[in-house]
C-alpha cells in the first residue's frame, strides 16, 4: 500500500513534467537597434552591382562572387555578398548600387557591350564599386589602366571611397541621419594597383638587365663589336617593345648577333649565355622589387590613414552613429598572390606587410570610438587560410570560378562568374570565387563575423 | 495542463496517499514531504559548435532556482527512496570562447526527473541524520528558444531563424545531505546532488555541439512527517 503511494507520487511528477508545448522555438528575431537603412562605401568586396549592366549583366555577372541564386545547386550559392546578408538579417531592404554604368568598349553585341551610361540611383545607398581605391580615382578595371592595344575594355568607374562619401552627402543634404548602419571597407585595390605598378617596374628592370647581359655576351664575338652592340640592343628592345617575353627577346638578340657575324660562338655557348642573361634579369627584377617594396608599404600606410580620416571627419563628423569599418583582409593568402609565388617568392611577405601597415594606420586613425566598430577581418581571413576546417571551408587556395579561359570568362574575374562557369566538383565551400574575391559561403562567414562584433559592441 | 503546478495541492495529495507513521524521522514505512528551493547550476564544459563556425565557438549555461518538493519514503529504518518534483528550470544560454561577444543566445527549460535510493545514518530517533544517495535521473530539455543573435551568428540574412534541440538523457546522480528534526513533525532538509549530464545540441543549421553540463543541485527544504 505504502509502496503504491510512492509510485503514484512518482507518476504524478512524471505527468506534470510531460505537459505543455515543448518544441524548440525561434525566439525574438528583432535586433536591439532598429536601423533605418544601410549605407555602404567600398570596393568590389561590398559591391552589389555597380557594373551589373550591359555585357556584364548579359553574361550573368554583376557582383564579385559566384553570381546568381544557385541554391538549387547548393544552399551556399546564394549569390549574395556580406552587405546583402547583413541588411537582410537586420530587416533592411536588399542593398542596391547607388551608381551604375560602365565606360568601356561599346559593341552591338549585347554580351560585349561595356559602354553603358552612368546613372545615379536615388534610392540606392550602396556606393561600393569594384576597383575603387581609398582616394585615388584610378583602380583596377579602370580604362586608364588598360594595356596598349586591348580590344576589350570593361571601363570600371572605380569611384574612390572619398568621392563615394561625398556623393552620399550630396544626396542627403550633407548629413547622416544617425540611425543608419554605415559600412566601410577598402584598401584591397590600393594593394593590387601598387603591386601591379611594382610588377611592371620589376619586369622593365628585368628586361633591361636581360638585354644588357645579352649584348655584353654576344657583341664581342661579332665581326664589328661596336655596331653589333647597337644592332643586338635595338633588335632586343624592339622585341620587348612589341610586348615580347624573355624568350622572344633572347631569340631576337641571337638573330641579330648572327646577322652581325657571331654565329659559332653564340651557338656553342647559347645555353650558358641565356642562363647568365636570365640570372641577371631575375636579379634586376628582384632588386627592383626589394628597392621599391618599402614605397608600396608606405603608400598603403598612407591610404589606411586617409580612410580613417574620411570615416572620422566625413562620416562620423556628419552625424553617423553606427559605422562598421572592416579592415583589409589578408590579401597575402589569396590565390592571386599564391600564383605569383613561384615567380616572386618574396611577394607574400611584401603583401602581408602592406596589409598590416594599412590596417595599423586605419585602426590607429579610428581610435576608440563608441560610434565606430573596427572589424578585424584580416585576422579571421588569415586564420581561415591556415585552419580552414572549423570554418567549413574545403579550399582556400584556388578559385571556384574558371578565370584562365576567356571563352568561359571573358574578363577572368568573378564579376562574370556564375554557376555556369565554375570549375568542376563541389565548390560550394571554397573560400575564393576568383583570385581575390570571396565565394558566397565566405561572404556568409564574413557577415556572421561582422554581426558577432556588432553584438559585442551592443548594437544588436 | 500547465507544467507549473500548485505545490499545496501536491502536498495535500501526498498527505492523502500517505499513511501516518510514527514520530520518528524517516523510519520504515514513513512518508515525508519537504518543500523548498533548488538551485540548479550547470558545471559546463562546452564543446565547440561544429563547422561552419569560428574556432572555439563554445557555450555557457546559467543557473536557475525554482521551488521544489522532496518526497521521501522509508523502505527500512535506514534505507529510503526519494524523488523531487518542481517547476522547470529556465537556463540562459550564452556564447563563450570565440563567440563570447554574442552574449545571451537563447534559453532552455530543464526538467530533471530523479529517483534516489538513500542510506540514512544513525537511529530514526536521532535529531541529526546525514544521508547519502544514488539514483537515476531523466534530464529533459524543453522549449529551447533561439534569438536574433543566434540566427545572426549561424545563418544570417536567410530569413530562416535558427532553432536548436538538446538531447534528453537518462543518467545517474549522487547525493549527500542531512535531515535535522525540529520537533516531532517538522524537519529541515539539505542536500547536494551531482548529476552526470553529457548531451548534444542540434541546431537547425545542421551544426552540433557536445555539452558536458554535469549540474550541481543545492536543495534546502522544510518538511513534515506524515
Amino acid at each position: 500500500m505504502r509502496k503504491t503511494s510512492f509510485a503514484l507520487a512518482l507518476l504524478t511528477a512524471a505527468v506534470l513534467t510531460a505537459c505543455g508545448g515543448t518544441d524548440p522555438r525561434p525566439g525574438d528575431q528583432t535586433p536591439k537597434t532598429k536601423f533605418t537603412q544601410q549605407v555602404t562605401f567600398g570596393d568590389s568586396l561590398s559591391d552589389v552591382g555597380s557594373y551589373a549592366v550591359g555585357g556584364v549583366a548579359a553574361m550573368g555577372g554583376g557582383a564579385y562572387t559566384i553570381n546568381g541564386d544557385a541554391t538549387s545547386v547548393s544552399p551556399e550559392l546564394t549569390g549574395k555578398n556580406y552587405t546583402a546578408l547583413v541588411a537582410a538579417q537586420l530587416g533592411l531592404p536588399a542593398p542596391c548600387a547607388a551608381q551604375t554604368g560602365l565606360l568601356g568598349t561599346a559593341s552591338t553585341n549585347p554580351a560585349l557591350n561595356f559602354a553603358v551610361p552612368v546613372t545615379m540611383n536615388a534610392n540606392c545607398y550602396n556606393y561600393a564599386q569594384g576597383g575603387a581605391r581609398v582616394t585615388n580615382p584610378i583602380g583596377p578595371g579602370n580604362r586608364a589602366l588598360d594595356k596598349a592595344g586591348a580590344t576589350i575594355s570593361l571601363g570600371a568607374t572605380t569611384v574612390p571611397v572619398t568621392t563615394q562619401i561625398d556623393n552620399h552627402l550630396k544626396k542627403t543634404g550633407g548629413k547622416f541621419s544617425g540611425t543608419e548602419l554605415v559600412i566601410v571597407m577598402a584598401g584591397g585595390n590600393d594593394v593590387l594597383e601598387q603591386l601591379g605598378e611594382l610588377s611592371a617596374g620589376a619586369t622593365t628592370a628585368g628586361g633591361t638587365a636581360l638585354i644588357t647581359s645579352l649584348v655584353q655576351q654576344l657583341a664581342p664575338n661579332a665581326t664589328n663589336p661596336a655596331t653589333a652592340q647597337q644592332a643586338i640592343a635595338l633588335a632586343a628592345q624592339t622585341a620587348a617593345a612589341q610586348g615580347g617575353d624573355s624568350a622572344a627577346i633572347i631569340t631576337a638578340a641571337f638573330t641579330a648577333a648572327g646577322q652581325a657575324g657571331n654565329t659559332t660562338v653564340a651557338a656553342a655557348n647559347r645555353a650558358t649565355i641565356i642562363a647568365t642573361a636570365s640570372a641577371a634579369a631575375t636579379k634586376a627584377g628582384t632588386d627592383y622589387s626589394t628597392a621599391h617594396g618599402p614605397e608600396l608599404v608606405a603608400a598603403l600606410g598612407k591610404a589606411g590613414a586617409e580612410l580613417a580620416g574620411y570615416v572620422k571627419t566625413k562620416i562620423v563628423g556628419n552625424g553617423a552613429n553606427f559605422v562598421v569599418v572592416n579592415n583589409l583582409p589578408d590579401v597575402s593568402i589569396t590565390p592571386s598572390v599564391l600564383a605569383q609565388m613561384t615567380q616572386s617568392p618574396d611577394i607574400q611577405k611584401l603583401v602581408a606587410t602592406m596589409v598590416s601597415t594599412f590596417n595599423q594606420q586605419l585602426k590607429a586613425g579610428l581610435g576608440d570610438d563608441a560610434k565606430i566598430l573596427y572589424v578585424d577581418l584580416a585576422t579571421v581571413s588569415h586564420d581561415q587560410a591556415t585552419n580552414p576546417a572549423p570554418y567549413g571551408l574545403t579550399n582556400t587556395t584556388t578559385p571556384a570560378c574558371i578565370i584562365n579561359d576567356t571563352s568561359k570568362n571573358l574578363l577572368g574575374s568573378s564579376l562574370l562568374c556564375n554557376k555556369n562557369n565554375l570549375v568542376s566538383g563541389d565548390v560550394s565551400h571554397y573560400m575564393f570565387a576568383d583570385g581575390v574575391h570571396p565565394s558566397p559561403f565566405e561572404y556568409a562567414l564574413i557577415a556572421r563575423y561582422i554581426l558577432l562584433q556588432m553584438s559585442g559592441k551592443g548594437w544588436i | 495542463m500547465k507544467v507549473r503546478f500548485n505545490v499545496v495541492k501536491l502536498l495535500v495529495a501526498a498527505g492523502a496517499l500517505a499513511v501516518a507513521g510514527g514520530a520518528m524521522a524517516q523510519s520504515k514505512g514513513q512518508f515525508t514531504v519537504s518543500v523548498g528551493a533548488n538551485m540548479l547550476k550547470p558545471d559546463v564544459e562546452s564543446g565547440a559548435i561544429s563547422a561552419p563556425a569560428l574556432p572555439n565557438s563554445i557555450g555557457d549555461v546559467g543557473k536557475d532556482t525554482q521551488p521544489v518538493a522532496v518526497i521521501t519514503y522509508g523502505l527500512t529504518d535506514n534505507i529510503s527512496v526519494e524523488t523531487a518534483v518542481g517547476t522547470p528550470y529556465k537556463h540562459k544560454i550564452f556564447g563563450a570562447g570565440a563567440i563570447e561577444a554574442g552574449g545571451q543566445l537563447g534559453t532552455v527549460k530543464a526538467l530533471p526527473a530523479i529517483a534516489l535510493l538513500q542510506y540514512r545514518f544513525f537511529e530514526p530517533t536521532a535529531r541529526f541524520r546525514p544521508f547519502v544517495g544514488l539514483g537515476i535521473t531523466y534530464a529533459m530539455f524543453q522549449k529551447e528558444e533561439g534569438s536574433f543573435r543566434m540566427t545572426a551568428l549561424t545563418n544570417p540574412g536567410a530569413g530562416v531563424p535558427t532553432t536548436f534541440k538538446i538531447d534528453d538523457k537518462w543518467t545517474v546522480s549522487g547525493q549527500i545531505g542531512a535531515q535535522v528534526s525540529v520537533n516531532e513533525k517538522w524537519f529541515l532538509n539539505a542536500s547536494y546532488i551531482k548529476t552526470r549530464v553529457r548531451t548534444d545540441v542540434h541546431f537547425s543549421t545542421n551544426q552540433t555541439q557536445h555539452m558536458k553540463l554535469d549540474p550541481d543541485s543545492f536543495i534546502l527544504s522544510v518538511g513534515y512527517k506524515f
